[in-house]
């Protein structure tokens, strides 16, 4: 599938930035799942123009506009995304492939922590945030994914092709049916559970689980949630800062050339009306980009 | 020339104790935030020349050192005073994350 604009993150920022792009007359798509965003449990009553109303009222009035005008909302997360040449390769938790021309980041600000006695201690010795980097060093040795979406089952499949044992951790299970359906035709054991605590000596050794399960493990991998900002960014070639934001400049575009980002992602003040000014401006930046390159 | 030294397991020992403040960048090929840190890491060699020394090891290359202290997961960052391990580094960052991240240990 081939898109011009490819926007990450369903919510304020993210479906703005969609609006602004599809009104340019460009082809945009939306991955993400609005019910995810922060905005959804939230009431409003400090934005321009309207009565205090619901969040997740406004994000409906805006998803509709967008689509409106001609934008693709997935409701469906990313799992990576490439760079190839001077486009973008995306990949869908559901495995669709999509090529973009231009990308806007509108992810959030995740929240990927665990707070589990041992994370912090152990990170780096047995604890990795993320599977695609550390897999080699788990070779023939024994893992745990946790996190209950896509990227934990994503992460648990390429894990299981190092790892001699592999056990998915969640709460509930609630990837897509097409990832669901390739973890279940594996030996991966799918434990049903929450950690109380990662233990070990100079190593990860093992994690206690609330269900009274101790696991015996070499590496802890924690996969919470949508794909991560520092993950997302590092593909396409962005480091974030200290704190966690994505540069960009008054354009809203990052470093990286076909690259931008709004809202949250960018940093303070976490506000919807920054974020979806920011969203305005990513749209229309991320539409002129893509016109320019046609020329 | 780089200011960054290619370190082995072999020249490992030496290349800790030759200097008062050491750091071992710990990468892979395959890797891509370390990929991405290589540049930055040359360009703060420069800026720290002559108070702290850096080095790379090649962990698909060289196994024994990344074994003996425990590196699971890149790229890590091992630090080195007088000889004896420090500290480490977790992870990549900008330039400025990784500057500030050194300073500390002048």
């Amino acid at each position: 599938m081939d898109f011009d604009v490819a926007v990450i993150g369903a919510g304020p920022a993210g479906l703005q930035a969609a609006l602004h792009a599809a009104r340019k007359k460009v082809k945009v798509c939306v991955l993400g799942k609005m019910q995810n965003s922060a905005l959804m449990k939230a009431e409003i009553e400090n934005y321009f123009g309207t009565e205090p109303r619901s969040g997740k009222e406004m994000l409906d009035i805006t998803a509709k506009a967008a689509e409106g005008f001609g934008a693709v909302l997935m409701e469906e997360d990313l799992l990576n995304i490439e760079m190839e040449g001077a486009a973008f390769k995306l990949k869908t938790e559901s495995l669709k492939e999509i090529k973009a021309k231009a990308v806007i980041l509108a992810p959030g600000i995740s929240r990927k922590k665990l707070n589990v006695e041992g994370e912090k201690e152990y990170h780096g010795l047995g604890v990795s945030y993320c599977a695609t980097c550390d897999c080699n060093f788990f070779k023939k040795k024994t893992v745990a994914v946790l996190g209950d979406a896509s990227m934990a089952a994503s992460a648990a499949l390429l894990l299981r092709e190092y790892a001699s044992k592999v056990y998915w951790v969640a709460k509930d299970f609630k990837a897509s049916p097409e990832l669901m359906d390739k973890v279940k035709a594996t030996d991966i054991e799918m434990v049903q559970a929450w950690p109380i605590k990662i233990h070990g000596d100079q190593v990860v050794r093992g994690m206690a689980l609330d269900n009274g399960r101790d696991l015996t493990l070499d590496g802890v991998f924690i996969e919470l949630g949508a794909k991560g900002v520092a993950d997302l960014a590092m593909e396409v070639n962005i480091f974030p800062d200290e704190k966690g934001y994505i540069a960009v400049n008054r354009e809203c575009a990052t470093e990286t050339p076909g690259v931008f980002a709004c809202g949250d992602v960018t940093g303070l003040p976490w506000q919807l009306a920054k974020a979806v000014g920011e969203g305005c401006v990513a749209g229309l930046s991320a539409a002129s980009y893509v016109r320019k390159e046609r020329e | 020339m780089s200011g960054v030294t290619e370190v082995k397991d072999s020249t490992f020992e030496e290349f800790i104790k030759s200097a008062p403040l050491v750091v071992i960048d710990c990468w892979a090929p395959w890797c891509g935030p370390c990929r991405m840190l290589a540049p930055i890491i040359e360009q703060l060699s420069e800026e720290f020349q002559g108070k702290i020394k850096f080095g790379k090891m090649n962990t698909d290359e060289n196994e024994n050192t990344p074994m003996k202290f425990n590196i699971t997961a890149i790229p890590t960052m091992l630090v080195f005073k007088n000889g004896a391990q420090l500290d480490r580094i977790v992870g990549a960052g900008n330039k400025d994350f990784m500057r500030q991240k050194f300073s500390k240990y002048l």
